[in-house]
C-alpha cells in the first residue's frame, strides 16, 4: 500500500491589540508553504518549503524520507480508505474590514468604555482573525481546496477588588469569516458591555468557592468546553491508540440518556458550522462523527491510518495548522445537542450550587479526568442566585460528570474563539446547551 | 547553516530595510530568518514519520509620525517583498500616534552556538534507544508521540538605528508523551522533553528526565482520591514550578506593566519570595539567542536574587510607554539556582500533601488565585511517597506561594529553555 498527499497552504492572519487606548500590537503575517507525505512500507515521511519551492522536489524528499524509515526494519503496510473529495469551498461573508476600519472599530470602543466605566483600571481590546487556504491532493484522486476564516474580538475588563488587588473579566466574540463579519459597532456592543461591567462589578466583592462536590449548572457558554475537553478528545482515534480508556467502551453507556454529542463536519440543525471542514487534510470526504448517543459512546473521529488501524470509517478528521504541520485527527464543529429544560428552571431547582457562566481554556486527559478554569461563576441557594466568586476551576471525569447530568436546555451556543492545543494548534468551534450536572469545583 | 543561506538572508533583510527606508519609514525593523527541522518521530511506541521542513520568514516593522505595524512574510522575491512593504505603511498611517514606538539603535550581536549538521544517526540512535528502554524496563508504558529532532536557525536582525544582530543556532531536541495502560486502565497522560546542544552523551532516557517519567506513570495506572479536604504541602516537580515562573514573568511583563495590574510593579528592591528563591536568565541555553524580539543584545539578568525582586522586564515599547528602565531579554533562558537540600529530604519533610508532577489549571486570576487539579501526582504522608492521585484539586494563590517556599531540592531538571529544582511549598488546600 502506498500513498502520497500533496498540501499548498496558505495561513493569513491579523492581530490589533489596544491597551488603555494605546495601540500595542498591530501586526498582519502570511504563511505559505507547499508540502508532501508519503507513506511507503508502512512509514511516513514528510517534507515541506517556502511556497515558491518545486512540488516534485518536496515530494521526493517526503518519497526518500519515508524510504530512510527502512532502517528500522520491515512492517507491513496499512491499507488506507480509499474515499477521497473533489471540490472547493469558500464561506463568502461580509467585506473584510480594512486597517482603518479596525482602528475606528477600537478607538470608539476603548473611548465609549473610558466614559461608561470610569472606575474601571484598566481595558483591553483585541481583534484578530486567520485565514487557511488549503488545497489538497492524494495519488488516488482527491483534489480539495478548502478555506477556513475565523474572526475573534476579545474585551477585557480590569478593576480593583475589595481586597486591593486586581479583578479581570473577558468577553469573547467569534465568527466565521474575517472580522467584516463580527459585530463590532458600539451600539450593538453596548448591552455585552454593560453586562460584562455588571459582573466584573460582582467580581470585586467575590468569595473563595468552597471546594468540593457540587451540582453546577454550565450555561451554554460552557457545554461547548465540556463536550471539547471531557469527551471530544478522549474519542480522538489517535489517542484512543494512545490508551485512552475509551478504547473499550464503544456501545456502552458513558453518559446520560439526556447526552448526544457529535463532531459536525461542516452542517448542523440545517445550517453551515463555524469551521466548516468538507474534506479534511487527506482528501477524505468529512462526516459528522456522533460520539455519543442518547449516553451511549458510539464512534471515534479518524484520519486514514488510525481508521486503518481501528478498522473503523475515516471520518475526514484530519487537519494540520500551518503549512509545515502534517495532518492530525482534530475536532471540527464538537456540540452537545440542545435538550428541552429552561435554563431558568435548571437554576431554579438548585438548592445549593453553582452557575457557571464564562471560562478560560481547559485540558483533556487519556482518563477522562478534565478540567476547565472558570473566570466568572455565582453561588446558587435556594434556586436564586447569590455571591459571585472568584476564579476557581471545575474537574471530573467525564463520564462522572456526564452520566449525572439531569437536565439540557434548550438553547445553542457556538463559538469558535481560541485555539485547541494537541502537538499543532487548532481552529475549532464548539457548541451546546445549559447542562446540570455534578462536578468537582476547585476552593478552600 | 551555510555561507548561502547566511547569505540569503543577510541580503534579505537589508534588502527590506532599504526598501522600508525608500517607502517612506522614519524608523524601521527587518529580521530575516530560516529553520530548517529534521525530525524522526514515534507514534504508538515505533517509528513512524521522518520529518524534513524549511521556514523562511521575514520580520518587517515600520514606523512613521509615530504610528507602527508590523507584517511578516515568507516569500523573499522583490515583487512580494515591495508589494508588502507598501500595504505595510498603508496600515501604518491607520494606526494611532505613539511617541512609544521605536526600534533599537547601535545594537551589534554575532552568535555561533550548538551543533550546525544533523547528525541522522543520532536522532536514530536515540529514538531505538527509547523505545528499547520502554520495552523492557516500563512495558505498560505506551508512547503515543515522541520524537528527537535537529534545528537550525539563522537569522539576521537590521534596523535603521544601525542595530545588526545575526545568530546561527543549531540544537538537538526530544520530547516523549504516552499513557501507561494495563487491561482496561489508563493513567494520566504525562510527557516531558527539551533542547540539549549534544544528545550523545548519555543515554535517550537520561535527559529530561524522561526516564523517571516513564517509571512513574506505570505508577499512576492505580489511583485514588483524597478522601477529605485538608491543607497541606506539595512538592513541585520541575514541570510544574515552571507554572509559577510563567506567571512570575507575566506580572513583570509588558501587558500588565502597562495596564497597571501587575502585582509587582511597585516592588523592585523588595522581598516578593521567599529567600530560598534566585531566578536569574540563561540566555546561552540550547536552542536559544541571546537577543530580543525588539532587536536588543541580552546581557544576563537576575530577576529574582534570594527572593528580592531585582527589576521588572518591559520591553522597548513597555519602557517608554510606563517610564521605567527597559531590560531586554531572549525569548526563553532561565533558572532557579538549585538549593542545598536533598531531593529525598525535601519529600520526607511534607507531613501530609502531595508530590506534583503537573498541575492541569487554567491561567492564574489577575490577583493570583488559582486553583487546578494535580496530575502525575502521588500523596505524601509522613515523608513517604504514597499511592498516585486522581481527581484532587489544589488552590491558592501564587504570589502567596512564591513566599511559602520551605525547601528547594539541590537536583535539577535541564530541559535547555528552563532549569528548574524541586520545591516544597506549604498551606495549599487540597479538595
Amino acid at each position: 500500500m502506498a500513498y502520497t498527499e500533496t498540501r499548498r497552504h496558505e495561513l493569513r492572519k491579523s492581530r490589533m491589540l489596544m491597551i488603555d487606548g494605546h495601540l500595542a500590537v498591530n501586526s498582519r503575517t502570511a504563511e505559505s508553504g507547499i508540502s508532501a507525505r508519503v507513506y511507503r512500507d508502512g512509514y511516513w515521511g514528510f517534507a515541506s518549503a517556502p511556497g515558491d519551492a518545486g512540488l516534485p522536489a518536496v515530494t521526493d524528499r517526503a518519497l526518500r524520507n519515508a524510504r530512510a524509515m527502512t532502517r528500522f526494519g520491515e512492517r507491513q503496510a496499512l491499507a488506507l480508505p480509499a474515499e477521497v473529495h473533489r471540490g472547493a469551498h469558500e464561506f463568502r461573508g461580509r467585506p473584510p474590514l480594512s486597517e482603518a476600519e479596525c482602528m475606528e472599530r477600537l478607538a470608539e470602543l476603548h473611548a465609549w468604555c473610558a466614559r461608561r466605566y470610569p472606575e474601571l483600571e484598566s481595558t483591553r481590546f483585541m481583534l484578530s482573525d486567520e485565514d487557511h487556504a488549503k488545497h489538497v491532493g492524494t495519488d488516488a484522486g482527491a483534489d480539495a481546496a478548502n478555506r477556513i476564516q475565523r474572526a475573534q474580538c476579545y474585551i477585557t475588563f480590569s478593576a480593583v477588588g475589595d481586597d486591593g488587588a486586581p479583578v479581570e473579566l473577558t468577553e469573547s466574540l467569534s465568527a466565521k469569516g474575517s472580522l467584516g463579519d463580527l459585530t463590532l459597532g458600539v451600539e450593538a456592543l453596548a448591552p455585552l458591555l454593560d453586562k460584562l461591567h455588571e459582573h466584573v462589578q460582582a467580581k470585586r466583592h467575590a468569595v473563595a468557592a468552597r471546594g468540593g462536590l457540587h451540582t453546577v449548572v454550565l450555561a451554554p457558554e460552557l457545554a461547548g468546553m465540556l463536550a471539547h475537553e471531557a469527551m471530544g478528545h478522549p474519542c480522538e482515534a489517535d489517542l484512543v491508540l494512545g490508551g485512552s480508556v475509551t478504547a473499550g467502551l464503544v456501545g456502552q453507556r458513558i453518559a446520560s440518556e439526556l447526552v448526544t454529542m457529535i463532531d459536525a463536519a461542516h452542517h448542523f440543525a440545517g445550517e453551515e458550522t463555524m469551521i466548516p471542514v468538507y474534506a479534511d487534510d487527506e482528501g477524505t470526504p468529512a462526516r459528522d462523527a456522533v460520539l455519543i448517543e442518547r449516553g451511549i459512546l458510539k464512534e471515534f473521529m479518524t484520519s486514514r491510518e488510525t481508521a486503518a488501524r481501528l478498522g473503523i470509517p475515516a471520518t475526514g478528521s484530519a487537519r494540520a495548522y500551518t503549512p509545515h504541520d502534517e495532518p492530525l485527527v482534530r475536532m471540527r464543529n464538537t456540540v452537545i445537542v440542545p435538550g428541552t429544560a429552561k435554563l431558568a428552571d435548571m437554576i431554579a431547582g438548585v438548592d445549593d450550587g453553582v452557575l457557571v457562566l464564562k471560562t478560560g481554556n481547559g485540558q483533556a486527559d487519556s482518563t477522562t479526568e478534565f478540567m476547565f478554569s472558570v473566570t466568572l461563576a455565582y453561588e446558587i441557594h435556594n434556586g436564586r442566585l447569590g455571591r459571585a466568586l472568584r476564579d476557581t476551576t471545575i474537574s471530573g471525569s467525564a463520564i462522572k460528570v456526564l452520566s449525572s447530568v439531569d437536565a439540557v436546555s434548550d438553547d445553542l451556543y457556538w463559538s469558535c474563539s481560541g485555539y485547541c492545543g494537541k502537538k499543532q494548534p487548532m481552529v475549532v468551534s464548539m457548541g451546546g446547551p445549559a447542562l446540570r450536572a455534578r462536578a468537582h469545583v476547585g476552593g478552600q | 547553516m551555510n555561507d548561502t543561506s547566511e547569505s540569503i538572508i543577510g541580503r534579505a533583510a537589508a534588502s527590506a530595510l532599504a526598501q522600508m527606508r525608500r517607502q517612506g519609514f522614519e524608523h524601521a525593523q527587518a529580521a530575516a530568518s530560516v529553520l530548517v527541522l529534521t525530525e524522526l518521530n514515534v507514534a504508538h511506541n515505533d517509528p513512524s514519520l521522518l520529518r524534513s521542513t524549511e521556514q523562511r520568514k521575514l520580520s518587517l516593522l515600520g514606523i512613521v509620525d509615530g504610528r507602527k505595524a508590523s507584517t511578516e512574510l515568507t516569500e523573499f522575491h522583490d515583487d512580494a517583498v515591495r508589494e508588502r512593504i507598501e500595504s505595510l505603511h498603508a496600515q501604518t498611517l491607520c494606526a494611532p500616534r505613539d511617541d512609544a514606538n521605536a526600534v533599537s539603535s547601535g545594537q551589534q550581536a554575532r552568535i555561533v552556538q550548538g551543533p550546525q549538521a544533523p547528525d541522522e544517526a543520532v536522532l536514530a540512535g536515540k529514538v531505538q534507544e527509547l523505545l528499547d528502554f520502554r520495552a523492557r524496563e516500563t512495558p505498560k508504558m505506551l508512547v503515543d508521540e515522541a520524537f528527537v529532532a535537529h534545528t537550525r536557525v539563522e537569522s539576521r536582525l537590521l534596523t535603521s538605528g544601525g542595530s545588526d544582530l545575526a545568530c546561527r543556532l543549531g540544537w538537538y531536541g526530544m520530547n516523549v508523551f504516552g499513557t501507561a495502560r494495563e487491561g482496561n486502565r489508563s493513567s494520566s497522560f504525562a510527557y516531558t522533553g527539551g533542547s540539549s546542544d549534544d544528545l550523545s552523551s548519555a543515554h535517550a532516557c537520561a535527559h529530561f528526565g524522561i526516564e523517571e517519567m516513564l517509571r512513574d506513570t506505570e505508577r499512576q495506572i492505580d489511583t485514588q482520591p483524597v478522601p477529605a479536604r485538608f491543607v497541606g504541602d506539595v512538592v513541585l516537580s520541575p514541570g510544574a514550578v515552571a507554572d509559577l515562573v510563567e506567571w512570575l514573568q507575566g506580572q513583570v511583563g509588558d501587558m500588565q506593566l502597562i495596564a497597571g495590574t501587575s502585582l509587582l510593579r511597585q516592588r523592585v528592591g523588595e522581598q516578593v519570595a521567599s529567600p530560598l528563591l534566585t531566578l536569574k536568565s540563561r540566555f546561552d541555553a540550547p536552542g536559544v539567542a541571546a537577543v530580543s524580539a525588539d532587536g536588543f543584545a541580552t546581557p544576563a539578568v537576575h530577576l529574582l536574587k534570594a527572593g528580592r525582586l531585582v527589576t521588572l522586564l518591559p520591553s522597548l515599547y513597555g519602557s517608554r510607554k510606563t517610564g521605567l528602565p527597559h531590560v531586554p531579554v531572549a525569548a526563553a533562558g532561565w533558572e532557579i539556582e538549585a538549593g542545598d537540600t536533598p531531593r529525598a529530604q525535601v519529600v520526607g519533610g511534607v507531613a501530609r500533601g502531595a508530590l506534583v508532577g503537573r498541575l492541569s489549571m487554567g491561567m492564574p486570576a489577575a490577583n493570583g488565585d488559582f486553583s487546578g487539579v494535580i496530575k502525575n501526582s502521588f500523596l505524601v504522608e509522613n515523608g513517604q511517597v504514597g499511592p498516585a492521585l486522581s481527581e484532587v484539586m489544589i488552590a491558592g494563590n501564587i504570589a502567596r506561594m512564591l513566599n511559602d517556599v520551605v525547601s528547594v531540592s539541590r537536583e535539577r531538571i535541564d530541559t535547555g529553555d528552563l532549569h528548574l529544582p524541586w520545591i516544597r511549598i506549604a498551606g495549599l488546600h487540597f479538595s
